[in-house]
């Protein structure tokens, strides 16, 4: 521990109070890692309303499980674990009862995304076409399957590496990478279906 | 470039930058460049859903988590003791119930069994008629009457 930089030292030593049960040490876990919680469960979930509720969740969650956390990967690798299941439990439930269908769109996107469509290059900057295309692949995100979602946020939207995403999702860096591959390929084929089924 | 090839490249290596060599393969290939302008406007959104800002923990939120936290623990110890308690209470009515009936039964009847004294008792009678002399059916005198066998199971003193 005496290696440790002195913020990780008092990380170690926050968890480690956290362990025994004391209260005030995970606040300073939770104060440390809130922003990162709530950036995750919004890119995932995308419900704005809902955010807090479940970073809370999340948090007691981590609270109730802190005992079993064993320091052989970074605390917010393993926090980040927590958080991603908990998304994806929430994603499951969510699916059973939502049907979006691409008429749900909304027609004003739509007519950005075409005109967007027509020169992609030449609206880099519009914030107009921007936010029409920015919705469009958030609602097509919202149909991926649920591992497709998380394996695409995690990569292509919070930005992480190939090895962050392998230590959080608990797999091996292979399986990460198919698995970005597939759903690169399932969102680009569901794009172009919207495309050609207008 | 073949076709496969720059596909390849577009939809696997989902590269930041297309390859010069794919570049020019996508001005003379139309399906190609239809499938590379739809890979750029997905990307594109994706970039944009990065961009979008994230909702802020509200102030107080950590605070008020770790008041959730205690009162959640404060409400597990009092739903414990609340079970203890319960199963206590439980005990002592069972065992006050075992009693009364105890009490309030009969010494004997058909709901009661032997008691400890009744068996001794017993076992007293049967040691009482074992030292008693073993009838031979043969009669015998005593205090001047004579004692006759029963016969054909009736029982009796005959003169």
């Amino acid at each position: 521990m005496d290696s440790l930089p002195p913020q990780e030292a008092q990380e170690v030593a926050w968890i480690k109070r956290a362990q025994r049960g004391e209260r005030e040490a995970f606040g300073f876990l939770v104060e440390r890692y809130q922003r990162r919680v709530f950036s995750l469960i919004f890119r995932m979930t995308r419900r704005t309303d809902e955010v807090e509720d479940m970073a809370q969740e999340v948090f007691l969650k981590v609270f109730g499980a802190i005992r079993s956390y064993d320091f052989r990967s970074p605390f917010g690798a393993w926090l980040s674990r927590v958080v991603v299941n908990h998304c994806l439990d929430y994603l499951r439930k969510e699916r059973a009862s939502r049907v979006t269908y691409y008429w749900q769109l909304g027609e004003e996107n739509l007519r950005q995304v075409e005109a967007h469509s027509s020169n992609p290059e030449a609206s880099g900057g519009d914030p107009e076409r921007q936010a029409a295309l920015r919705d469009l692949v958030g609602k097509l995100m919202a149909r991926a399957p649920e591992g497709d979602r998380i394996v695409l946020t995690l990569r292509e939207v919070e930005g992480l590496s190939v090895d962050e995403i392998a230590e959080i999702m608990n797999l091996k860096q292979g399986t990460v990478k198919v698995r970005l591959h597939r759903a690169r390929k399932r969102m680009l084929e569901d794009f172009r279906r919207w495309q050609q089924g207008r | 470039m073949r076709c496969d090839e720059v596909r390849r490249i577009i939809v696997e290596d989902w590269p930041a930058e297309v390859p010069a060599a794919a570049r020019e393969h996508l001005r003379s290939c139309h399906g190609c460049a239809t499938l590379a302008r739809d890979y750029e406007l997905v990307r594109a959104g994706l970039r944009a859903l990065a961009s979008e800002p994230v909702p802020e923990p509200s102030w107080g939120f950590s605070t008020r988590l770790l008041r959730r936290l205690q009162e959640s623990s404060e409400r597990e110890g009092a739903e414990f003791l609340e079970r203890v308690g319960r199963r206590v209470v439980y005990a002592t009515l069972l065992l006050t119930l075992t009693l009364l009936l105890a009490l309030a039964l009969p010494p004997s009847g058909p709901l009661r069994g032997p008691t400890a004294a009744d068996l001794y008792l017993a076992q007293a009678e049967v040691v009482t008629a074992g030292n008693a002399p073993i009838y031979t059916g043969e009669s015998l005198e005593t205090n001047g009457a004579t004692l006759v066998a029963p016969e054909n199971g009736e029982a009796g003193n005959k003169p």
